[in-house]
């Protein structure tokens, strides 16, 4: 009866203490840091940072391999307190959205050729840089619909990508996909926005698209000082110091508009 | 001769732990994303199965068999063999950190592999002698590194295929998994 | 030396050389030449003459921008329009002189001819084909004085001449071997002179009887074997005619001079005869305007800088309306949107396609056949590469060799799936290429590369 518990505790015991023994003789020391901060660490080892685990991030972050922030269970206390630790910073991003700047569908801009490559806008890049004739052009074959992973951008009919804001969380895997680069990530308080990347004379881009900013500087005058400005024919937003909504309806040709105008599409829809 | 042979082959492909006796199923679908790590994965299991198969065996016939308790088996094994893999550890990371950083994160992972605890009671049922465990752990083993290497292959070719969005991810890779082991069927009645 | 080689892969694709039996003709001036500052690969010309200028034909209006380039020269007399961008083959706007013929057509004082090339400095013959803005008119438009001015290491003991003309539809080598075979062969000769070579071989597809015949009768008498091979595309392509003809087989990433091999075009022979023997420089090329659409296919003459437009009407104008213009043969080349675009120095052929010959395929998902495999003159594996490349693992499709891949199209034409797959590798290139040039940026300034 008494035997098996014996031989147990005795297996137990030496293994505690030949494992206590090598720790104590042989262990490395841990680094101090790597330690207080997996202190800190919410312990739940979800994995949302994209790490193995709470105790690989921590190992990452003391090894400046990884910044703070990622870790979608943390509290700012703590988050603050490893920051504090690391002698970074968290910066208090603001919220970021994704705009096409670009108006120009299959309405109002021209093609100069009918394309029926491979259906991507990168591998279209290749012949004649794209079929539009704006060289600044949505092309409207959804590579960025189809990198973005929160469905957040909808190809319209008329060949053309809109961003849904709320459904966007301002990631910039589309900003980096747009061959183009005509996606550009803007903060969320912005009101209005120009959906046109073409720089060129008023005149040359009315020739090839109908919906296009033809620098009429109508908004600059309407708006106050330095909140818009001009790049060639181009408006442009001054993001730290945006217009006022209002001033939207001054534009001709409503390039300068609301990106809260998008048809909304809801989540049921996304996911069919 | 013939017997270590047909027992060697048999641990490896016939009754290969992961396709057929389905142990260790959780390495084999978490790390097999790469073909890297399935390596790195493989080579710790074939270390830590050899060792604890060896280790299990001697306190098998010191201690169970002549204290009459072998029920106590389970209990014991886990013991030691996580106590084991912690020493191991610590030891590899003082004296070998090469192999330490090769084997990295898998080592403390495998401690509680029941591929580990499973070869190391198939050896107490077939009351095998001690030479013959260590053999046969670590053909074993073998077999496990060389499934989870030919899964992370395939998985790493399944990346690229295209895959209903229903089955993207874990699904397809269970199919796959099962496929493989329909496929390792076909060894039944080799060497043996 | 009466053994050819079969390379590896190739397709056989429907002959349509439409044109073969149509001889070369010369074309009428046209009001407009629009001359592309770059027509040939390396650095752009630099332009020596201003807008209003007077030109002469012939004379040189851009010099070379660098070791590799080439200058160029007027097509006609007349008078420089503009210079400015203006649509290329592939779509992407070059800087071109717009010059106004005046009608004339008056010659610039021609270079003095070598008529003693035998005994004449090499060197001096080099520089003169350097001079005459001589490039590669196959298709890559590599400059010729580059090509027959091997680093001192290499040693070249093989100097190929191509006239495969493997490209369907496309005759205007054949043309000009049946009619110009003399001075192909003076032409080359002069090539393998400034190598310092004794052998050359002139590579000829069996469907070309007639041009084996002739060029076999003119080289009776000189140290150049006529090498009649099967039909096989892209048995024109440097590597695969060297291979064809020698067995050497040029490394991954190499040039033929790593083989000890120089392949010139037929009609770039013509250009070097031009340019050393008479002094002519290279202002004028032959083009086949072929194409079921059109009224009478032909080759021609063309002056550097004729639209497609002119061309076309050249050939009679169109019978139908086509639905597709290639620049090139339908295998490899560009399929263009405008007629405004200008022959260059590499513009062998245009093609018009009726819409009964074009099929646009769906494409579908890869079937895993394999024939693709087996047509890849280059050994690769399309259709493994194109899924890597669809899932953008351009590193992966790297590792597995998409650079080597010559853009001969062979795997799209073989897909029973209809893929897109030489598009893909093309993608895959440029993707490569625009990464290496960013690491290359980006090194010298001690940044991390991405």
């Amino acid at each position: 009866m008494f035997t098996p518990i014996l031989i147990l505790t005795a297996i137990g015991l030496f293994i505690a203490f030949a494992v206590a023994i090598i720790v104590r003789y042989f262990g490395m020391p841990e680094d101090p840091l790597k330690q207080q901060i997996t202190d800190l660490m919410p312990g739940a080892n979800c994995g949302g940072c994209g790490f193995a685990g709470c105790g690989a991030y921590a190992t990452a972050m003391a090894e400046g391999k990884a910044k703070p922030g990622k870790c979608p269970s943390m509290n700012s206390e703590n988050a603050a307190k490893i920051a504090e630790l690391l002698g970074v910073t968290v910066e208090k991003s603001e919220p970021m959205v994704a705009i096409v700047c670009c108006s120009g569908d299959d309405n109002t801009a021209s093609r100069n050729a009918f394309y029926n490559g491979v259906n991507n806008c990168r591998d279209a890049m290749q012949i004649d840089a794209g079929t539009k004739s704006c060289s600044y052009g949505c092309l409207g074959l959804g590579s960025c619909a189809n990198a973005c992973p929160f469905h957040a951008i909808e190809m319209t009919p008329q060949h053309l990508a809109v961003v849904h804001p709320e459904l966007c969380t301002g990631c910039g895997k589309c900003v980096d996909t747009c061959p183009k680069n005509i996606i550009k990530l803007v903060p969320r308080s912005a009101k209005i926005h120009v959906f046109c990347s073409s720089p060129l004379r008023g005149a040359e881009k009315r020739k090839v698209c109908k919906s296009g900013c033809i620098g009429c500087q109508k908004c600059k005058k309407a708006a106050e000082e330095g909140q818009i400005e001009m790049n060639g024919s181009l408006a442009v937003i001054n993001y730290e110091n945006p217009p006022a909504a209002e001033i939207a309806s001054q534009c001709p040709t409503h390039v300068l508009r609301s990106n809260e105008t998008t048809p909304k599409k809801s989540k049921e829809e996304t996911n069919e | 001769m013939g017997e270590i042979i047909s027992l060697v082959v048999g641990a490896i492909l016939v009754n290969n732990f992961v396709l057929s006796r389905i142990l260790g199923i959780c390495p084999f679908l978490g790390v097999s994303k790469k073909t890297s790590t399935a390596l790195g994965m493989g080579g710790a299991v074939i270390f830590v199965m050899t060792l604890s198969g060896f280790v299990t065996s001697v306190i098998n016939h010191l201690i169970l068999i002549p204290y009459n308790i072998v029920y106590l088996q389970t209990i014991i094994f886990i013991l030691v063999i996580a106590g084991l893999v912690q020493v191991v550890e610590i030891l590899l990371q003082r004296f070998s950190p090469k192999l330490y950083h090769a084997l990295g994160i898998y080592l403390p992972l495998i401690t509680t592999n029941c591929a580990v605890l499973g070869s190391a009671i198939i050896c107490t049922k077939e009351n095998s002698s001690i030479i013959t465990s260590v053999i046969f752990c670590f053909a074993s083993a073998i077999g496990f590194a060389l499934a989870l290497l030919i899964f992370s292959s395939l998985r790493e070719k399944l990346d690229l295929a295209k895959v209903p969005e229903s089955f993207k991810g874990t699904p397809i890779a269970l199919v796959t998994a099962g496929l493989l082991a329909m496929a390792f069927m076909g060894f039944a009645g080799l060497a043996g | 030396m009466n053994k050819s080689y079969q390379f590896y892969g190739g397709v056989h694709p429907a002959q349509q050389k439409l044109a073969r039996k149509s001889a070369i003709a010369v074309a009428p001036l046209f009001p407009f030449y629009t001359v592309p500052l770059s027509m040939h690969i390396g650095a752009p010309a630099k332009p020596i003459v201003k807008i209003g200028d007077k030109v002469l034909r012939g004379q040189m209006i851009a010099e070379a921008g660098g070791f590799v380039s080439a200058p160029v020269h007027s097509p006609t007399s007349g008078t420089i329009k503009d210079i400015k961008p203006c649509l290329g083959v592939t779509g992407v706007k070059t800087p071109c002189f717009i010059i106004e013929s005046d009608g004339e057509d008056k010659e610039y004082e021609r270079m003095k001819p070598f008529s003693d090339w035998q005994e004449a400095d090499p060197k001096k013959i080099l520089s003169r084909i350097a001079e005459a803005g001589v490039v590669g008119m196959g298709g890559a438009a590599f400059p010729t004085a580059v090509k027959l001015s091997p680093p001192p290491g290499k040693k070249i003991d093989t100097l190929i001449l191509n006239g495969i003309e493997c490209e369907p539809c496309l005759t205007d080598d054949h043309r000009l071997m049946l009619e110009k075979a003399k001075e192909i062969l003076i032409g080359i000769q002069i090539s393998a002179r400034i190598l310092g070579v004794k052998t050359i071989i002139l590579g000829i597809e069996k469907n070309k009887p007639d041009a084996v015949e002739v060029m076999t009768e003119q080289a009776k008498d000189l140290p150049i074997t006529v090498f009649p091979l099967n039909v096989r595309y892209p048995q024109g392509a440097e590597k695969q005619l060297i291979f064809a003809l020698t067995k050497r087989k040029v490394p991954t990433g190499g040039l033929p001079m790593d083989v000890g091999c120089v392949v010139q075009n037929v009609a770039s022979a013509f250009a070097v005869y031009n340019a050393v023997y008479k002094g002519i420089p290279l202002y004028e090329r032959v083009t086949t305007i072929t194409g079921t659409p059109l009224v009478s296919p032909g080759n021609w003459h063309l002056r550097i800088g004729t639209s497609f437009a002119d061309a076309i009407r050249l050939a009679g104008g169109v019978k139908e309306d086509p639905a597709k213009i290639i620049s090139g043969g339908p295998m490899m080349g560009f399929s263009v949107y405008s007629l405004e675009i200008p022959i260059t120095k590499n513009s062998s052929g245009i093609l018009l396609m009726s819409p009964s010959e074009i099929t646009q395929f769906q494409s579908k998902s890869c079937i895993h056949c394999g024939r693709c495999n087996d047509v890849c003159p280059m050994q690769l594996m399309p259709g493994i590469l194109s899924t890597q490349i669809e899932n953008e693992c351009f590193d992966l499709s790297e590792n597995w060799n998409v650079l080597n891949c010559l853009d001969c199209g062979c795997c799209s034409y073989i897909c029973p799936a209809g893929r897109p797959l030489v598009q893909h590798m093309r993608r895959a290139k440029a993707e490569i290429m625009a990464k290496r040039k960013e690491a290359k940026k980006d090194t010298p300034k001690g940044k991390a590369s991405k």
